[in-house]
């Protein structure tokens, strides 16, 4: 099996997407891995934490080239694997496969997309329909979803997360006690922790994306406080340099899709966290823009024209 | 006259092929009409506007996809602006009793005219001329001449019939207030504009408060013309009659967003040499400043979205799909903005009061 693992990650390493046969099995190994996983994983640094990443597959492929291979460098991404870019299929693969491979050395938290609702809006389950004729591989996928970690902490004092907070989870235990394998709802905790930012605000606000809210600097310092933890590392949104840091550094924004959906013309970085938990920000540039990436037919990028 | 290049279909470039191999460089350009037309439709089957002509304009209407929700908004906001920055302008025809000329040039497959014709500005409207490249215009002139809904709102045919076949090929449109007029835009205004004002049956008078409307247009153009197209119909107006105009489109592409979108649309054949002198926001009214206009003012769409639409809008909109590319939303709508100048004869400054109206207080 660990043979047919390497061959498949080679495979999909070439962005070559697997048999509908091979992806049933892959899913269903991973989901025994993940279903052991707590709600919060813990993991020792030094690791590399990644956010969004959306299906740009060969900007994916830039990522590792930046950060070093699997299993020598540890990798956490922060989800959003799918939806938005071309490739979210081989994209969600290979990170599967990689899970599945070094289940200790890849760390998969579930992000807001991570979702059979926002699929069908953002492209991902269109893709599977489209390159397996069916929808079966979107749902073997999405029944993944339900399994994946909703946050990580490092070595006790950084806790990575793919929105922020919820007002309703001031610990980390209670968000250790939640029932995270649902499809992620449209309102409550756990709904919170995929969809909220952090914003220049007093307290907490409603959030302009209709999901999630918005916390200022006081909450995540009373979180900090509370769980004894010196850093938030998140995604969810766009951040033209790779990466922000917020509120006197307490908050860290982690952004790991170049030219984001072929449009926006940022960088993506990702954070390498040292044994000492010492960061350093690691900026890389989308792939060439070229015949192997960007499909033949695929609308282009859209403007007002 | 160019020759029809021009497919009849909407998809942008890279589904058309044949027109990458097309000798004629304004393809792509005119092409660029296709994307306008399907984002209104889109935006107005989502139910962003409220648009019963947008349909008619777009070929197969029934199969073309909806655009993402990005491009909604951007349409939804543009076109509000625009809207009232036109009501706002009848508006001032009203309170003095006169009635009102609207240029549109470049127009493409707009139906603003049908939306007004429609509404309650009807009858300020003396003249609604649109003027385009007779590809486009020809393709225009087409569709409403085969669809009753949109010929019945033209008014009577004042097109001497049989001239019109021969001369122009059917490229073009006139009726008592309805003028549909090819011509390249980028030519010396004198001849390629002559019919607006020629000596016998001139389509506009010059003592007629007018707006030019120039959407996704000018940017297209050499900066030279364009200027020269603006001084040119600022010349026509001065001492005579209020002249408007309204430019929207994209600027400040020197950041790497914008270098990204000069590359994604070159790709498809398009340029945009008229947005080289305008770097930033600021520098936007300096297009009408210099070509003679004596006032203007430019907002960016992202700021309009947030500072002109109201909080019961917003709300409406916000249940009509599901949006998750707010920073996206704001990196793109940054980067259009609509500018508009002005230029009014002594005695008439009133008019400089024409404005997109600020929402009262507590309406944010």
């Amino acid at each position: 099996m660990g043979s047919d693992l390497d061959r498949q990650i080679e495979m999909l390493k070439a962005c070559k997407p697997l048999p509908e046969a091979d992806v049933k099995t892959l899913c269903m190994k991973a989901r025994e891995i993940l279903i052991e996983e707590g709600n919060v994983q813990c993991i020792d640094a030094p690791v590399t934490i990644c956010g969004d990443i959306h299906g740009q597959f060969w900007d994916m492929l830039e990522l590792f080239k930046t950060a070093g291979d699997c299993p020598q460098t540890s990798y956490l991404f922060m989800g959003d694997f799918v939806d938005r870019g071309y490739f979210s299929v081989e994209t969600f693969l290979l990170l599967l496969a990689m899970k599945v491979r070094w289940p200790d050395r890849v760390c998969l938290i579930r992000g807001n997309h991570e979702s059979r609702q926002i699929t069908q809006v953002y492209g991902f389950y269109d893709e599977c329909t489209r390159k397996y004729g069916s929808p079966t591989v979107w749902r073997y996928c999405t029944d993944v979803f339900d399994y994946l970690s909703l946050g990580a902490i490092i070595d006790g004092r950084v806790f990575c997360v793919h929105g922020g907070l919820s007002p309703a989870l001031p610990s980390l235990d209670m968000i250790r006690g939640l029932e995270r394998r649902v499809e992620v709802p449209h309102e409550g905790p756990m709904c919170d922790l995929l969809w909220s930012d952090p914003d220049e605000i007093n307290g907490w606000g409603l959030s302009p994306r209709g999901a999630g809210f918005l916390f200022g600097a006081e909450p995540t310092k009373a979180f900090l406080h509370n769980n004894s933890l010196d850093l938030i590392s998140r995604a969810h949104q766009l951040a033209m340099e790779g990466y922000k840091l917020m509120f006197e550094r307490m908050i860290v924004t982690v952004w790991s899709a170049p030219n984001y959906c072929y449009r926006c013309g940022n960088v993506a970085a990702v954070l390498e966290l040292d044994e000492h938990l010492g960061q350093e920000y690691k900026v890389f540039e989308h792939a060439p823009m070229d015949v192997r990436s960007i499909p033949a037919r695929r609308p282009p990028a859209e403007y007002f024209l | 006259m160019r020759p029809h290049t021009i497919p009849n279909s909407p998809f942008p470039r890279s589904f058309n092929e044949s027109t990458h191999a097309s000798s004629d460089p304004d393809a792509p350009t005119r092409a660029t009409d296709g994307d306008a037309s399907l984002a209104r439709l889109s935006a107005v089957r989502k139910g962003y506007l409220n648009d019963d002509f947008a349909a008619l304009f777009v070929p197969r209407a029934h199969l073309q996809p909806n655009r993402a929700p990005l491009i909604n908004i951007g349409t939804w906001v543009r076109t509000i602006a625009i809207d009232r920055l036109v009501d706002q302008w009848l508006l001032r025809c009203e309170d003095q009793g006169v009635q009102a000329q609207i240029v549109s040039l470049g127009a493409g497959s707009d139906s603003r005219f049908w939306k007004l014709m429609a509404g309650s500005h009807a009858s300020t409207l003396a003249k609604y001329v649109e003027v385009d490249f007779s590809e486009i215009t020809g393709k225009k002139a087409m569709t409403i001449r085969k669809d009753r809904t949109l010929n019945g709102y033209l008014g009577p045919d004042t097109s001497p019939q049989l001239d019109n076949l021969s001369a122009g090929g059917g490229t073009g449109i006139s009726s008592s207030v309805y003028n549909l007029v090819p011509a390249d835009i980028r030519c010396p205004p004198d001849e390629a504009l002559s019919a607006l004002f020629t000596p016998d049956t001139p389509i506009l008078s010059k003592t007629v408060p007018t707006l030019l409307l120039f959407e996704c247009v000018l940017a297209y153009m050499p900066p030279s013309d364009s200027e020269a197209l603006l001084a040119w119909f600022a010349a026509q107006f001065t001492d005579s009659a209020p002249l408007g105009a309204v430019v929207y489109e994209m600027f400040g592409l020197e950041d790497s967003f914008g270098k990204m979108m000069i590359s994604n649309l070159k790709s498809r054949g398009v340029s945009l040499p008229g947005v080289v002198p305008y770097k930033d926001q600021a520098s936007l009214p300096n297009r009408f400043t210099k070509t003679g206009f004596s006032r203007s003012q430019a907002w960016t769409l992202k700021d309009i979205r947030k500072e002109y639409i109201e909080a019961e809008e917003h709300e409406r909109v916000s249940t009509l799909e599901l949006v998750d590319e707010i920073e996206e939303i704001d990196l793109v709508l940054s980067h259009y903005a609509i500018t508009s100048g002005i230029l009014v004869p002594q005695g008439l400054e009133r008019w400089f009061a024409w404005d997109l109206p600020k929402l009262q207080q507590g309406q944010v």
